[in-house]
């Protein structure tokens, strides 16, 4: 009885996890280019380069790439 | 959401090839035909108020191969000029200081917050990156990139993978990456808490320039870094998605400004020597982030927050958000608020003082003291024929030291030790 | 305990309707039509919306295949998505399809296909029973897609 509670809980949570999202018909809205999470990838570098220069963290969005002499 | 989709595991067929990671989606509903091609450039200013100024220009090429692959290359040159602070407190008394090559010095006049102006370099920078659709699930990519100036030289290698989870909505992605930087330093890297010759102290060229030399290493140094990031991307509703990344980073080897010092001075608060500061060889970072971002009727809208920890105590929050709003279906208007406070690093001190013990590691570098800084920035965007965009940037980045917690002596109280540093940021970008 | 077995094992069932040729769609008309009328081809069915990159470059593929194949028996079907009608009529003025266009703006029927990405598309038999899925559109193996159709037509 309790090994057919847990499988349940088991399923239905998984399942929980997996109804959160669209179906694949939906993703218009995040099909737009200004919605890609790399869209403005230039301002993004460009500003990881100048706080990683004048700041003493960097980082977090994506890898902290690129070594430069400046920090 | 209906249990229904649990029920077709056993058919393994699981994303979406319009994929959430970035590259395929270019949906944009001006292009005639999918286009192999996409380039991106930008110029940028960067000027700081009597201080540094840079120019940056960067170029992005990227390529489709098919429909699985993508090549995308990166060119970034960059100039800087101008002064930046060397670490030493302002006085009441005019300071003369010794440049890093040895050859010639420089004054501060009273007052004044010290500044060398010694550096104009110009740095080149190329990556390269890889990126290859394996399946229906799994995506991988792998890089290089290099960079070189005059006194610095950096190649590192980076790779990852990613795996899509229930129809695309959920994505997962590790991703590592190996630098090397080599630092050769002008003039020799400086030996730590070595004092710093001033010609004035010496009757002879000669002498002065013996004890200048003694003050250096000859050789370069190098410092490696591993950085790793496990990253989580998430659809949430039709119109928003999340993401949160962890990222660990190793870094070690020589990590000291070989052009900082720290001021020592007596009891008066009157600087007694200048010595060379030094930071430890080996630094631990995470970093934590977390960002949404939103399609809305008229615009996109994206909030962050990022917090870093390292075992040199430097602990920072970084709080960012930008709107862009469609005037019309061609042009908007974007704008960006940035917050960022950080914690001095353990090491960090303003000054040292002539009686005490030195320490094992100290800087005075304002980066790396306790700050806050506020960005505003404002961006216009033009969509032109053929998919072609044109935008332009402005924006205020300030920038905001403070004393975390050191007594200040003598004549130290008559000056600003910790001045804000205000800075304007340009940029003009094209892309097609 | 038995009862349980017998809900989960009911819901199961009922919810994973598989894809087939009996179900209703709009054409561009707005009339519902019902896919069985293509039964006895060789039946492509292709699901695609305005705003998927990948799609607009199924297009000039499909056209290709219809070209060469519709006399042979292929039926090349292609199920929009689109929740406005305007936007798959505007896709289609930049290009147009000398194949049948479908509309299913509710998304009824792509959910009985329980589809896993955009495009998808499913291959029916002269017999109209499914034999084949694929999930995305690559130019690469476009080849393979059309050897499929090409073995289909010959039985």
């Amino acid at each position: 009885m309790s090994r057919t509670i847990i499988s349940i809980a088991i399923a239905v949570s998984l399942s929980a996890c997996s109804s959160l999202g669209v179906e694949p018909w939906e993703k218009d809205q995040l099909a737009r280019a200004d919605m890609a999470l790399d869209s403005e990838k230039l301002d993004l570098a460009l500003d990881d380069h100048i706080y990683f220069s004048k700041e003493g963290s960097s980082g977090g969005r994506s890898l902290a790439g690129g070594g430069c002499g400046c920090n | 959401m209906q249990l229904k989709n649990r029920s077709n595991i056993s058919k393994a067929l699981a994303i979406a090839s319009c994929s959430l990671l970035g590259h395929s989606a270019q949906a944009s509903a001006n292009t005639e035909k999918p286009d192999d091609w996409k380039v991106d450039a930008a110029i940028m200013y960067y000027g700081e108020e009597d201080r540094v100024q840079a120019v940056e220009a960067i170029g992005n090429v990227q390529k489709a191969f098919g429909d699985e692959s993508l090549l995308d290359m990166k060119l970034v040159v960059d100039s800087l000029t101008g002064a930046s602070a060397s670490g030493a407190v302002a006085q009441s008394e005019t300071q003369t200081f010794t440049r890093p090559s040895g050859n010639g010095q420089y004054e501060t006049a009273s007052g004044e917050t010290p500044l060398d102006d010694t550096f104009h370099d110009t740095r080149v920078q190329a990556s390269a990156n890889w990126a290859e659709t394996l399946s229906p699930v799994w995506k991988t990519n792998v890089g290089v990139n290099g960079s070189k100036e005059f006194d610095y030289f950096s190649l590192g290698l980076n790779g990852g993978v990613e795996r899509s989870f229930n129809k695309d909505n959920t994505t997962l992605a590790l991703s590592g990456a190996y630098t090397f930087d080599a630092i050769d330093p002008v003039g020799g890297r400086p030996v730590a808490f070595s004092s710093m010759a001033l010609r004035a102290d010496y009757d002879t060229e000669e002498e002065y320039r013996a004890a200048f030399d003694m003050t250096r290493m000859a050789g370069s140094e190098d410092k490696k870094t591993m950085d790793m990031m496990l990253s989580v991307t998430q659809v949430l509703s039709r119109r928003w998605l999340f993401q949160a990344n962890y990222g660990l980073s190793s870094v070690s080897g020589y990590m000291t400004d070989p052009y900082k010092i720290l001021s020592q001075v007596d009891d008066t608060g009157t600087t007694q020597s200048y010595l060379y500061e030094n930071r430890p060889d080996s630094r631990l970072k995470h970093s934590f982030y977390m960002m949404t971002k939103g399609a809305l009727d008229a615009g996109v809208i994206d909030f962050s927050y990022r917090y870093t920890t390292d075992d040199w105590d430097l602990n920072s929050h970084t709080l960012e958000t930008h709107y862009r709003y469609y005037f019309s279906g061609r042009f908007y208007g974007q704008v960006h608020l940035r917050y960022y406070q950080q914690q001095a690093a353990n090491f960090y001190r303003p000054f040292l003082m002539a009686g005490d013990p030195l320490p094992e590691y100290a800087s005075a570098d304002y980066r790396i003291g306790d700050m806050t800084t506020y960005t505003l920035g404002l961006k216009f965007g033009q969509r032109l024929s053929g998919g072609h965009e044109m935008s332009y940037r402005l924006e205020y980045y300030q920038q905001n030291p403070e004393n975390s917690g050191f007594d200040l002596v003598g004549q130290l109280q008559d000056h600003d030790l910790f001045p804000e540093v205000k800075a304007i940021i340009a940029q003009v970008s094209y892309s097609f | 305990m038995r009862k349980l077995l017998l809900l989960l094992s009911f819901m199961t069932w009922s919810l994973s309707a598989a894809p087939s040729l009996d179900y209703q769609v709009q054409n561009l008309q707005g009339e519902l039509v019902s896919l069985t009328e293509f039964k006895g081809k060789v039946v492509y069915l292709d699901f695609w919306a305005s705003w998927c990159g990948p799609c607009r470059k199924s297009f000039p593929w499909m056209n290709a295949m219809h070209q060469k194949y519709q006399q042979q028996g292929l039926a090349i079907v292609a199920i929009n998505l689109d929740e406005d009608k305007v936007l798959a009529e505007k896709f289609l003025t930049k290009l147009p399809a000398d194949f049948h266009i479908r509309l299913d703006p509710e998304a009824d029927v792509a959910s009985k296909f329980d589809l896993q990405g955009m495009p998808s598309s499913y291959i029916f038999n002269r017999q109209g029973e499914l034999v084949q899925t694929h999930l995305g559109f690559f130019e690469e193996k476009s080849a393979g897609y059309e050897n499929e159709i090409v073995e289909l037509l010959k039985e």
